[in-house]
């Protein structure tokens, strides 16, 4: 690895609503989101930055995102729209590098470090992209220039939206000793918690921490944690990453004593996993359902079982029974979710006999 | 036995014959040709046990007899003479003796009792059509017929004889085609389906004259009567899809396109799919169509071409040969497009008739 990588971030600023107001100007300055109805209890994806000053966020769903904001008009949104743009994007990214992480429709990292672009400035290529995209899809994405995939994405959020932040690797150990813990990734709400009761609120603090302190409340993730810390990320830009499932899991304050308990949980998860998967358009790719449980003791057991037509959430049901069955003791843990398969093309088949 | 013929009198049903005779066989005679001559007529017939070719060659001066040769060799040494040259076959004790001008072979040979003959066919119905329809009902369906699927009645195709008409029928489960033509019809509606290798030799036969074509159909035996040659070949027995139920009746967005100019397009499309899926994603618009391929090295290609359509967008998948299959047979300036959603099948049509349709299952991509 060379010593110092050129890595862009972009990430499109409220995606999904920029595209509804770029074709629908009118839209522009009225609090807008895109997400399922209220009355089929839907979830938005994202919302426009007027909406944003109301305290409506993405994930949220859209009952209390309308008691926030009463006015916030709510549009089904158009996948299609939207995957164009994405392409479009990607187009713009090609010009300068064949090394593109996408992590969503509307972000990527770009790993620019051999081009020769601009002389080889990874900031004038982020400016030019930046200007492409005004230009030719009519909405505004923020970039992060830096060495490593956690500064760059940093960096991307911090004069977001329309931003452009450049971290040099002279400037970056200064830099990243102001960055708040919340900006890494993988460090959640619990988590931003549990540090602050450790008096940890930047990167700076992190750096101060006892690794066994880390250790012990984080686990395999201190290490990690504190590479960050000192803005040490490893992580190369990888070109095709493909999603091998979806889950979300909760750890419970209190251990759950039975079965029972575990039941009158599940609804909760089963919600998160809605949100989690609103709007990705994964439908297509489930292939089977998936449970975890980890017990009072650590001891884990997963399940899995294949989705056959009609999907149903009552599955989880009985694979959380089944789960607790085979240890039968308090459990700390669960986590529900999806394999997915992958997403080769799929030829379909004539209904010859129906 | 003892004949002479010119090269060219010999070499074209030869060649037809011969090209009945698998490369492999189950049984060795079945790599020959039998030879037959009574009265004054040279009869040649290659089998594969399935399809059986005879054809006829009238002669002037010989002696009569029976023996079979292997069709591939006879044919090679037939081929390689000059032209106009003249040809002797003659009986040396178990030899085949050709003679040429200064050229002499020799073959081995196999009894002409060996051989096996499809007994004689009873015929419960025929239909007289001319050639060049029959040529046509294969042209434009036979690419659709399936090919050592394990579902074997989708290996050929179905004939259905109704009303005055040849109707003809192919399906591999992806896509779906047929055509129908006029034809004289003596006996009650059938159905019967044709094994795949039958067909192609069939249509090796017929010429694009209007010439009449007797085709009998028996219950388990096709045969057609095509000037100096008699085909036969065995039928299938299963039972095909019921391809009304398979032709889409609701479909309600409706695209007229020009043939050649979409045919273009997805010709360009296809060069930068994915080689192994052939997958393109049309999007449609009012009066627009989109067509976009991309590869795994991430090469893309993108086509826009005008055509008639009002309606909602909508975007789908299929697999670019399918479609190009389709848009090389038919022949008319325009093509109609009935599609429904990405999820079910595309009915593609001639502009102006329904003579011969074809369904497509469109490709998740």
């Amino acid at each position: 690895m060379p010593l110092n990588r050129k890595i862009i971030h972009i990430d499109a600023d409220c995606f999904y609503a920029a595209i509804e107001m770029r074709d629908d100007p009118s839209l522009r300055d009225l609090p807008i989101a895109i997400g399922g109805s209220e009355s089929a209890r839907g979830v938005l994806s994202t919302a426009n930055y007027v909406a944003r000053e109301y305290g409506v966020r993405s994930a949220m769903p859209t009952s209390v995102a309308k008691r926030l904001c009463p006015s916030l008009r709510v549009l089904p949104g158009n996948m299609h729209k939207y995957r164009e743009a994405s392409i479009q994007m990607h187009r713009v990214f090609r010009q300068f590098t064949d090394v593109i992480e996408p992590l969503s429709l509307d972000e990527a990292y770009l790993d620019v470090t051999g081009s020769t672009f601009f002389e080889g400035s990874a900031t004038r290529i982020a400016q030019d992209i930046r200007a492409q995209i005004v230009s030719k899809i009519g909405i505004t994405v923020s970039a992060g220039v830096a060495t490593n995939k956690f500064l760059a994405k940093v960096a991307s959020d911090w004069e977001k939206p329309d931003g452009l932040t450049v971290i040099t690797p002279e400037k970056q150990s200064a830099f990243v000793s102001t960055v708040p813990v919340k900006f890494i990734s993988g460090i959640g709400r619990v988590a931003q918690e549990k540090l602050a009761a450790l008096g940890v609120f930047t990167c700076a603090d992190l750096q101060q921490l006892d690794f066994a302190v880390l250790q012990k409340n984080f686990g395999s993730m201190a290490f990690r944690l504190s590479q960050f810390a000192l803005g040490i990320d490893d992580r190369p830009v990888i070109v095709s990453r493909e999603r091998k499932s979806l889950s979300v899991e909760h750890t419970f304050s209190k251990d759950l004593p039975d079965l029972q308990a575990c039941q009158m949980v599940l609804p909760m998860l089963l919600a998160d996993l809605k949100k989690r998967m609103a709007g990705r358009g994964l439908e297509p790719q489930l292939s089977k359902y998936y449970l975890k449980m980890k017990f009072v003791d650590f001891k884990q057991t997963t399940i899995e079982q294949s989705i056959k037509a009609p999907r149903s959430d009552e599955i989880f049901s009985i694979l959380l029974k089944q789960a607790f069955e085979r240890y039968r003791r308090p459990v700390r843990l669960i986590g529900v979710g999806f394999r997915l398969s992958s997403i080769e093309p799929r030829q379909l088949v004539l209904p010859l006999f129906t | 036995m003892k004949f002479s013929v010119v090269r060219e009198t010999l070499l074209k049903p030869l060649q037809l014959v011969a090209g009945v005779v698998e490369r492999k066989q189950t049984m060795p005679v079945l790599a020959n040709v039998l030879v037959e001559v009574k009265g004054q007529l040279l009869t040649l017939t290659g089998s594969d046990l399935e399809v059986e070719l005879v054809g006829h060659v009238p002669l002037d001066e010989c002696e009569e007899g029976r023996i079979t040769v292997p069709a591939r060799k006879l044919m090679d040494i037939c081929k390689s003479l000059p032209e106009s040259a003249v040809i002797e076959f003659s009986l040396d004790e178990q030899k085949a003796v050709i003679r040429s001008g200064r050229s002499r072979f020799s073959l081995s040979t196999l009894p002409a009792d060996e051989f096996p003959n499809i007994q004689d066919m009873q015929g419960d119905l025929t239909v007289s059509i001319a050639q060049n329809s029959v040529r046509r009902l294969i042209d434009r369906t036979g690419f659709a017929m399936a090919n050592q699927d394990v579902r074997y009645y989708l290996n050929g195709m179905l004939l259905e004889v109704a009303d005055g008409q040849l109707r003809v029928v192919a399906t591999d489960g992806h896509r779906l085609a047929t055509a129908v033509e006029d034809a004289q019809v003596s006996g009650d509606l059938t159905q019967v389906i044709v094994p795949r290798k039958g067909v192609l030799e069939l249509n090796r036969l017929l010429n694009d004259s209007d010439d009449v074509v007797e085709l009998t159909i028996g219950t388990n035996h096709i045969r057609a009567k095509v000037a100096e040659y008699v085909f036969t070949s065995k039928l299938v027995d299963g039972k095909f899809p019921d391809y009304h139920r398979v032709i889409p009746r609701n479909n309600d967005k409706i695209v007229i396109a020009d043939r050649l100019e979409l045919r273009q397009v997805f010709l360009r499309a296809s060069i930068l799919s994915n080689e192994k899926y052939r997958g393109v994603r049309l999007i449609l618009s009012n009066g627009m169509l989109q067509v976009f391929a991309n590869n795994p090295e991430q090469e893309e290609a993108e086509e826009s071409v005008l055509v008639q359509y009002q309606g909602d967008n909508m975007e789908v998948g299929f697999n670019v040969g399918y479609l190009l299959d389709v848009l090389g047979v038919v022949d008319t300036q325009e093509v109609r497009l009935s599609l429904n959603d990405s999820n079910s099948s595309a009915l593609i049509e001639e502009a102006q008739s329904h003579a011969a349709q074809y369904v497509v299952m469109p490709m998740r991509l």
